[in-house]
């Protein structure tokens, strides 16, 4: 038995670094660390099986490669998709891409593209994860509780006191959402809630509408709570508001968060206030970031006579499925069934502990970064990128080396094909 | 491999050669000396009546790291209309000209000679980032300078008088955690000032909540980076970047420096003065004279150039000022990690505004005024005053003075009165542009193998036409080569080559460990173990390329 103690954890975007893991003969095993994320995916068995298979077969790892390699090189219209790797595992795919045409998307990015709409239209002011930790007097939670994408939020980042608030007194405010029963216990009397009065489910847009007409100084009398949560606002040192855009449903979810960054704005012109939204498990803020540097754009990136390409609509991996006759499917994080279907042909790499019920026509079985070999992360504030180290050896390649294998074939292939002159 | 590179005329500072005609010859990834009338050379380059200097050296350009990629995603416009397909040498392709993606700032520089080029605004907290887009940045050398001076940890050192030498463990312990090569400050505790909601931070004014002074935070700085010996000094983005009258605070930034070593970066964005009816007028001549007599000083200029760029820095303070004339209407602002900051505002420089035009003349004026080239850098502070591609016509505004009065005339009618470009007769000369961009650039950052072509060196080598238009000389030069490979051929990439990326490591007392550990455990909720930079994490394995410190006590 080895113990191992603060492992980073890479799965939803906080990276914590104090998981304690236990390790035997049969694998490897999480002390409880009040996650329910890492205390389920950072078990793993010792032995699993490391051979790929086609169409349920299974074959040697050469045979799977070459057979991915012929299907991509020869896809008419090819989808990289999926895209939960390390960032060495994302610029991989997008050489990829660039070498076959295909576009690129992370299985997330939904929750990624409500935020970076506005970013790309208008801006934003925005604040990381420590200075949330350090210096906020006041955080507004906007919509339902963010730590039911991020387990561990209050515990480490607005539970212990503000180093930079005299008193260390702080309050958080959930508007139209309820907190977590997790949320009320470790926040204790920190926490108050706002428009739910009237309506369990109240419309979103309708109250960060109301919040901001009360910062404009009107309509108290009419909305006496919204006057005074607008005056907190106001008198706070250093608000934070905070979203998890993937969480809001209702229609056009980026105009909300256009509201919330221009409702940031006018508060910051006379006292500090910034946004913090959250989005990115699986590291999709890292592949989003790998792909701005790489290409230039972001994510829903595809490559048009060998220049990148950009359309945050038409290259959602949702509406490219249904014209794509080749997807590459990358989940090297969680071994668990993508939900997704496809008239085309699927290639999936993913950890071999993965129970699949519809078979792809290729399954080549990957690490985990963080467990089977090291990678890095980014942290959902999208600032702070995390090394996560190895802790297993079961023999399993990395997506970066899976498909670094797939690009020489495919050079093999091209190279042949000009000897033979055609 | 051996190559020669036969009967060039060699611009070569550091080994005093100014246009002298000579082989030069190139064995693997180095320049060796003339191996005698036996050796038989692989390749031979007749380079009769060509320019040869060595790979130039941008030491200040915003090409990686966080800050960039969130401008590339503001900058979106821009990237559709600027997209690039791959090489066939490997070179991936990308978009943008502002803010290109990694593959093609480094086609783009690599195409006009640069074979490195330096992050000047590394945050420790974004630091990994910023390696993974450098080493991912083919073609050239790179290296990060690392953002201090507004980190809630340093200010608390000097709040509680913790004295010089714990101050210098601890810039030793982040230079090497976060594998930098140099340390940079901006706004002096104006970046955390801010964060306590403070609009504005003047030299001698106590900030919020510590009650230190940039003046305070300048000078330990300085002196740390002095006594651990790096080879860099303290590279400077004062107070009050772009505001009018600044230039008065700039000249007490160097009376602050007491002797000390210090390079003063983009001084361009802090020599505006307060004459005429605008109350915005040109501080060069006065800042130009205090640098020419301050022999223990080194600048970049920032030099505006006309068009549509974006700005990027860490200094929000200031980003906050100007985010009203972003041009398009749009710009983002962040608060990072007890750390920094940072602000993108796109921004578009118009010679038919006066303040623009005044910009563009003052940067012009310092480098004419200034009349040292080894204390002197060529910059745009790229993207913030232009694209680093706008080099080869800086040149020529720097080398041809009719095409500088016939541009100067273009400008805006009323900026050419306040200031002194217009008398200005000077030229520079082959000779200084090399000292400028390589065998100056190479002493400043301690890169002993670098910037020049004795026997030894890196073998990265740039062959120009000499032509009178110095502009289409410097674009395109006829052939490049990095680490001894030729990669250019008459200014397309032919090979795909990797640089390496430079750092430093002084060396500290351990015992400030506990201390750093404890901030990081309270404060950033990260532990030093995660937050450590390793070798291998650097270029895919490849690890940095270390340069010596050598510790001295400031007399
Ligand atoms: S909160 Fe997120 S980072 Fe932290 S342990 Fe859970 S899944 Fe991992």
């Amino acid at each position: 038995m080895t113990f191992h103690p603060e492992i980073l954890c890479p799965f939803c975007g906080l990276g914590c670094g104090d998981i304690g893991i236990d390790q035997d003969d049969s694998g490897i095993a999480p002390r409880p660390s009040g996650c329910p994320q890492a205390d389920r995916l950072f078990r793993r068995p010792m032995a699993v099986a490391t051979d790929a298979r086609m169409a349920g077969t299974q074959v040697p790892m050469d045979q799977a490669v070459a057979e991915a390699a012929r299907l991509l090189g020869a896809a008419r219209a090819p989808l990289i998709a999926g895209l939960a790797a390390d960032v060495d595992g994302v610029l991989a795919a997008l050489t990829l891409a660039a070498r076959i045409g295909a576009t690129v998307d992370h299985e997330r990015s939904d929750a990624l593209f409500r935020n970076l709409a506005v970013l790309r239209r208008f801006g934003w002011s925005v604040t990381t994860l420590a200075e949330l930790r350090n210096r906020s007097d006041l955080v507004l939670v906007v919509g339902p509780d963010p730590a039911a994408a991020f387990p561990r939020l209050w515990e480490r980042w607005v539970a212990p006191p503000p180093a930079f608030v005299p008193g260390g007194g702080r309050s958080v405010v959930f508007l139209g959402g309820e907190p977590l029963p997790e949320t009320v216990q470790c926040l204790a009397g920190q926490i108050e809630t706002r428009g739910m009065e009237t309506d369990p489910q109240p419309d979103l847009a309708t109250l960060v509408t109301r919040l901001r007409t009360a910062l404009a100084g009107r309509g108290a009398a009419e909305d006496p709570r919204m006057a005074e949560l607008a005056a907190r606002l106001r008198a706070a040192r250093y608000a934070v508001v905070v979203w998890a855009a993937g969480l809001f449903d209702g229609p056009q979810p980026d105009l909300i968060v256009e509201a919330l960054v221009r409702l940031v704005r006018t508060v910051d012109g006379t006292t500090r206030c910034a946004g913090l939204p959250l989005s990115g498990a699986d590291n999709l803020i890292g592949a989003n970031q790998a792909c701005t540097w790489r290409t230039g754009f972001p994510l829903r990136t595809g490559f048009e006579a060998g220049a990148p390409f950009h359309d945050p609509d038409r290259f959602d991996w949702r509406s490219r499925l249904r014209d794509a006759d080749v997807t590459l499917w990358i989940s090297a994080f969680r071994p668990e069934e993508p939900e997704f279907s496809t008239g085309g042909s699927v290639i999936m790499l993913a950890p071999p502990e993965t129970a699949i019920t519809a078979e792809p026509a290729l399954f080549i079985p990957v690490g985990t970064p963080g467990i089977d070999h090291a990678g890095d992360v980014f942290r959902a504030d999208s600032v702070v990128a995390l090394h996560a180290g190895a802790l297993i050896d079961r023999g399993l390649p990395s997506v970066a080396d899976v498909i670094g294998r797939m690009l020489v074939a495919l050079e093999q292939s091209a190279d042949a094909r000009e000897k033979a002159g055609c | 491999m051996l190559t020669k590179l036969a009967g060039g005329r060699l611009f070569d500072p550091t080994n005093g050669r100014h246009g002298e005609v000579a082989d030069l010859w190139l064995r693997d990834d180095r320049i060796t000396a003339d191996p005698g009338p036996g050796a038989t050379p692989d390749a031979t380059y007749d380079l009769t009546g060509k320019v040869v200097m060595a790979g130039a050296i941008d030491i200040h350009s915003h090409i990686a790291g966080g800050k960039v990629n969130l401008a590339r995603l503001l900058m979106g416009e821009e990237h559709e209309h600027h997209r690039f397909a791959g090489s066939p040498c490997g070179c991936g392709g990308g978009s943008g000209l502002a803010t290109p993606s990694t593959h093609t700032t480094g086609a783009r520089y690599i195409e006009m000679g640069f074979t490195a080029a330096f992050e000047p605004a590394m945050l420790g907290s974004n630091a990994r980032h910023a390696h993974m887009e450098m080493g991912d940045i083919p073609y050239i050398d790179t290296g990060g300078y690392l953002v201090l001076g507004s980190d809630d940890f340093l200010l608390d050192l000097i709040a509680t008088n913790a004295g010089q030498a714990a101050i210098n463990d601890y810039v030793a312990w982040m230079l090497t955690a976060t594998q930098s090569l140099a340390v940079k400050v901006v706004n002096p505790g104006g970046i955390n000032a801010f964060k306590f909601n403070a609009r504005t931070l003047d030299l001698d004014e106590p900030g919020p909540y510590y009650g230190v002074t940039p003046r305070s935070v300048l000078t330990v700085l300085a002196r740390a980076v002095y006594e651990l010996g790096l080879p860099h000094p303290l590279h400077v983005h004062g107070c009050n970047l772009g505001v009018p009258g600044n230039v008065a605070t700039t000249l007490d930034t160097i009376q602050a420096a007491s002797g000390l070593p210090m390079h003063m970066t983009h001084i361009q964005f802090h020599s505006y003065d307060t004459e005429g009816d605008r109350k915005f007028s040109s501080g060069a001549a006065a800042l130009a004279e205090a640098v020419n007599r301050t022999p223990t000083l080194s600048v970049d200029i920032g030099q505006v150039m006309f068009g549509q760029t974006v700005t990027a820095s860490a200094d929000t303070m200031a980003q906050r000022r100007t985010a009203p004339l972003a041009h398009p209407r749009k710009w983002l602002a962040m608060d990072i990690e007890c750390d920094a900051g940072c602000g993108v505002v796109p921004f578009r420089y118009r010679d038919t505004s006066y303040v623009n035009a005044l910009q563009w003349a003052i940067g012009l004026e310092l480098f004419l005024l200034l009349d040292d080239p080894w204390r002197v850098f060529l910059t745009t502070d790229h993207p913030n005053g232009a694209p680093f591609t706008f080099y080869p016509e800086l040149i020529r505004l720097l080398m041809d003075r009719d095409y500088r009065l016939a541009k100067l005339a273009e400008i805006h009618p009323d900026a050419p009165a306040h200031t002194t470009l217009g008398s200005i007769t000077r030229e520079y000369t082959l000779a200084e542009i090399a000292v400028m961009t390589r065998a100056a650039p190479s002493r400043i950052l301690g890169l002993a193998d670098r910037g020049h072509l004795a026997p030894g060196a890196s073998a990265d080598v740039t062959v120009y036409t000499d032509r009178p238009d110095r502009r289409a000389m410097f674009e395109r030069p006829d052939l490049v080569f990095k680490s001894g490979r030729l990669v250019v051929r008459d200014g397309t990439l032919v090979a795909m080559a990797q640089g390496c990326t430079h750092v430093v490591r002084p060396g500290f007392d351990d015992l400030i460990e506990r201390r750093i550990a404890r901030h990081f455990d309270e404060r950033l909720g990260l532990s030093l173990k995660h937050f450590r930079i390793r070798d291998e994490e650097i270029r895919h394995g490849a690890g940095p390329v270390l340069h010596p410190c050598r510790r001295r006590e400031v007399p």
